[in-house]
């Protein structure tokens, strides 16, 4: 389809001369970490031990698990100081302490929450968490260090689009329909959530469209009275990514999703262009379209009823809610110590769904909002790496695409982090990195992974910046 | 091409960020520092009532320390609750495994099984003892001794009786017949049929009357009024209206409806003494007319009329009107304000709302803050809730002239024939009886109000008797034998 410069792959170059290059600031952060994850394990097992039991050592809740973590974290490091790239340093150690408070937390939670069995072991709650979280971190470090051009995302956006539709449509035709939500798809024994997939496709796509874009939107407007408006055509990207935000809002009853990707988009199209008028005008039709859910489908309507008062049911519908505020409001300022917190009624937890949409109540009750607020530095710090890696990039569409990512990773923290504490109404999706789930973990995982790519410094220089405008053009021929 | 660098845009990006997370952090803060007291002892909170299964819950004593609320252990070593005496079930309610919590032992749950301590540093200091929780014991102000007498006093008779020192608001009697079996609802062996027994029932013994029961008020209202006449200035104690003495006998006319008094009051001009003393309907209405429903509606409200007073046990709001109008205060027109300056009209009370009527009146115009727990005690130490006052609802000379006008309702010539037996002899008693007309036929609701001694109360009461016939039938007596009581026993 494209008749410009031949789209030449670059092949991964893993065979090159190995020239190790240490990283001590990782090494070090890396260190602060292991000793992070293992008092809060030591902490664990103190609080999991039977008050009447004698008094022992102190030993860590599960070694095997903090073991076997440790080791790939380390793993990572060394894989990357063997391959001598020079990326950034800090994004290991933020993520890798995320996942270690998930391990911890999982271990912490009954562990027949989840029961998977391969052959004749069943494994629990943590096992399985454990595994997602090796392959991510394995994942994130592959990426970090095999990807050394960024073509095969930049030349083939309109492809990624098309790819991204197509799973979107698939899900909506052929999901499994969990809890009224159709979001997980399934082939055969393997099924995940294509939504978690799709916000890292949307970011390529965004980076790539706007970047090549971005003159055209900056520079030209339609006034509209005092309102100055985007040239008409560009637009309907706009029109259309609302379009499927309400689309997987209606079909999907996905608000979480929806919510993430027309922020992100919002975003990204500000980052691109440094207008405030987009923002507005997104902001706009994201109260019209919020206004309109609401009175038309009533699963928004109930999210919405939950949110302004919960206390209205806390038996019935704002059950979940309200249990989020009472362990909140349990923690207080210290929290009440890992494993001390969240009491069982009857053999069951107060909160459903723990493990994937509300981590961050029980760790509210068992950290307090020392570690709550600790726990939010920590994305802060991610969010930042992100986007300091944008910011120093060296052409328009890394520095989109990092920056997009590390929004993918931020907004999503916050909408499910804001959910749980009533700031916002409660939408179903993952805590990045600490909520339970696989999908979501190695989703997380490329998106580390591809930010480690994109701030190494050796990487091959971007190619030579295309004429823009390409969709206008395309439009005026076939008009 | 004149662009602004995508790193600008980057940095709005990454501060408006770094906000939302800073709102985040904040509104965190609210739930886990600002709301926390609330919510964790909030009664359906899981940690309250997964303490409630295994912990021991305090004790509940009266004032002279007499068990009312205590626990045993069942064959598999589960506590559960024993209540020895039935009279105080309204007030203690019951804590059952099954059936929940109600009354004291729901409102005070979080202290009753000790995961909050009074004390908050302590509170915090808790989380790094071996067993945090310290179940308190609560001490009363209830007087068990005075309680069944109400309770015996009510007899078969649905009914309530409120008792409060006026000049520290602690509560002695909040009786409320019928009395149910607590202990049966809260053993695990007779828990189902225990619950059964009373939760259909038609004469609504869970309902706590002295506090949740709204009655029609009749003629002990007309204080109320008194209140709000003498405090927003519409009226003094020498205020008489020259069309009185007409109206008493051709009944007075509001917007065409036709006031007519109730047999026995002369025909002449009375001030608030006289007026209260003979419990003049035309006097009260036209009182209340002077002072106006936004008035009456306000000092109502001062008094506690939203039920919203902090006390130890919920309050349903009591009403002066349904508020369906759109004159001053919500009353429909100056008819439906006439009618209920005197009690009528859609005015329904709590008979604790009456109570506190009276020691506001008694107290020198000064409500003092209702309670009914005096001590909390456990592990680590006894924290006293100390008498505080809730605000200034008129000023001592407008108390000192409705003192004066219920003195005379109870001690003048012709006040004794309304209230035959409310006086304790040998003490100046203030008092003032009601008779709610309830439409159709059957029995009024029997009422009256009062404290004593006049000349410096120790003591206020509110009596209601359901369909119990005129005040002087039922209430009057029954509240004069407990003020005599009270004198003879608790205030010895």
């Amino acid at each position: 389809m494209s008749s410009s410069a031949p789209a030449t792959l670059a092949l991964p170059r893993i065979l090159g001369p190995i020239r190790p290059r240490p990283r001590w600031r990782e090494a070090r952060l890396l260190a602060v970490v292991a000793v992070t994850i293992l008092v809060g394990s030591i902490s664990l097992s103190l609080a999991q031990r039977a008050p009447d039991a004698p008094s022992g050592g102190l030993e860590p809740a599960e070694p095997f698990h903090l073991t076997v973590y440790l080791g790939v974290l380390l793993l990572a490091h060394l894989a990357q100081v063997m391959a001598g790239r020079r990326t950034d340093q800090v994004l290991l150690p933020a993520v890798g302490l995320l996942g270690g408070i998930s391990l911890l937390l999982m271990e912490r939670l009954p562990q027949n929450l989840v029961v998977q069995t391969v052959g004749k072991t069943d494994l629990g709650l943590a096992d399985v968490q454990l595994v997602w979280l090796v392959l991510s971190i394995g994942l994130a470090t592959t990426l970090a260090i095999v990807v050394r051009s960024d073509r095969w995302l930049r030349l083939y956006k309109y492809t990624w689009a098309a790819a991204g539709v197509g799973l979107l449509l698939l899900t909506f035709v052929l999901g499994t329909e969990i809890n009224g939500q159709r979001l997980t798809l399934s082939f055969g024994p393997v099924s995940g959530q294509p939504s978690e997939l799709l916000k890292v496709i949307l970011v390529v796509f965004l980076a790539g469209y706007l970047s090549e874009n971005r003159s055209l939107l900056v520079e030209q407007s339609t006034r509209i009275g005092p309102i100055s408006l985007p040239p008409v055509p560009y637009l309907a990207p706009m029109v259309a990514m609302w379009a499927i935000a309400l689309g997987i809002v209606v079909v999907q009853r996905d608000l979480g999703a929806a919510l993430l990707f027309f922020a992100v988009f919002l975003l990204l199209l500000y980052t691109a262009t440094g207008r405030a008028g987009y923002v507005v005008l997104g902001l706009i039709l994201f109260i019209v379209g919020a206004f309109v859910m609401y009175q038309l489908v009533d699963h928004v309507r109930t999210r919405v009823d939950i949110w302004l008062d919960p206390f209205a049911d806390p038996s019935g519908a704002g059950y979940q809610v309200v249990q989020s505020l009472y362990a909140f409001a349990r923690g207080g300022l210290l929290g009440t110590g890992l494993g001390a917190g969240l009491p069982l009624i009857s053999g069951r937890l107060p909160i459903p769904a723990i493990q994937t949409d509300f981590p961050l109540a029980a760790l509210g009750e068992e950290l307090g909002l020392v570690g709550i607020m600790a726990i939010l530095g920590i994305y802060l710090v991610v969010i930042e790496r992100g986007l300091r890696i944008g910011a120093a990039a060296r052409d328009d569409f890394r520095a989109l695409l990092a920056s997009g990512l590390a929004l993918v990773v931020g907004v999503q923290a916050f909408i499910i982090a804001a959910g749980n504490l009533k700031l916002i109404p409660l939408t179903g999706i993952t805590l990045p990195f600490i909520s339970y789930g696989g999908s979501s973990l190695l989703v997380n995982g490329i998106v580390v992974g591809l930010l480690l790519a994109l701030s190494d410094k050796g990487v091959e220089p971007p190619p030579p910046p295309r004429q823009p405008g390409r969709l206008a053009r395309l439009a005026r021929r076939a008009g | 091409m004149d662009r602004r660098p995508v790193s600008r845009s980057i940095a709005h990006v990454g501060l408006a960020l770094t906000i939302a997370f800073g709102v985040l952090a904040g509104w965190a803060g609210y739930w886990q520092v600002f709301r926390s007291p609330d919510l964790s002892n909030a009664a359906d909170n899981p940690a309250v009532i997964a303490a409630a299964r295994n912990v021991v819950r305090g004790r509940i004593l009266d004032r002279d320390g007499k068990v009312l609320a205590t626990t045993k252990r069942d064959a598999n070593g589960d506590p559960y609750r024993v209540y020895p005496e039935r009279s105080v079930s309204a007030v203690i309610g019951y804590s059952s495994r099954q059936f929940g919590t109600a009354g004291l032992e729901r409102s005070y749950a979080a202290q009753l099984i000790g995961v909050s301590d009074p004390d908050p540093i302590r509170n915090l200091l808790k989380k790094f003892e071996a067993n945090p929780s310290d179940p308190q014991t609560l001490t009363l102000s209830l007087s068990l001794a005075l309680q069944k007498a109400a309770v015996k006093g009510l007899g078969a008779d649905k009914g309530a009786v409120v008792m409060l020192d006026p000049r520290t608001g602690e509560v002695l009697v909040l009786a409320s017949t019928p009395t149910f079996d607590a202990s049966a609802i809260a053993n695990p062996a007779t828990e189902d049929q225990g619950f059964a027994a009373v939760k259909d029932a038609a004469s609504q013994p869970l309902l706590n009357r002295a506090t949740q029961g709204r009655y029609v008020p009749g003629s002990v209202f007309k204080i109320v009024t008194a209140t709000a006449a003498l405090g927003s200035g519409a009226i003094d104690a020498s205020t008489t209206f020259p069309n009185q003495a007409k109206a008493e006998q051709d009944g007075l006319l509001v917007d065409g409806f036709r006031i007519r008094e109730h047999p026995g009051v002369p025909a002449r001009t009375l001030d608030l003494a006289h007026a209260t003393e003979v419990s003049s309907n035309i006097f009260f209405a036209l009182a209340g007319l002077k002072t106006g429903g936004g008035a009456l509606a306000e000092y109502a409200a001062k008094l506690g009329f939203s039920g919203d007073v902090g006390f130890d046990l919920p309050v349903a709001a009591s009403q002066v009107t349904n508020g369906s109008g759109k004159q001053p205060g919500g009353f429909v027109d100056d008819v439906e304000l006439a009618n209920a300056s005197y009690g009528q009209a859609e005015t329904f009370v709590t008979p604790f709302q009456m109570a506190l009527v009276a020691a506001t009146v008694a107290n020198g115009g000064e409500l003092m803050q209702p309670h009914l727990v005096t001590a909390l005690s456990g592990r680590s130490g006894t924290r006293t809730v100390s008498p505080s006052p809730l605000r200034r609802v008129i000023s001592e000379g407008a108390a000192a002239a409705i003192n004066a006008a219920m003195v005379r309702a109870v001690e003048g010539t012709l006040g004794r024939q309304f209230t035959p037996g409310a006086a304790v002899p040998g003490i100046t008693t203030a008092g003032k009886s009601g008779t709610a007309e309830l439409g159709g036929s059957g029995e009024p609701h029997s009422w009256f109000i009062g404290f004593a001694p006049a000349n410096d109360p120790q003591i206020a009461i509110a009596v209601l008797v359901e369909r119990g016939g005129r005040g002087a039938q039922r209430a009057v007596p029954l509240a004069g034998s407990l003020l005599k009581m009270y004198f003879d026993t608790v205030a010895k």
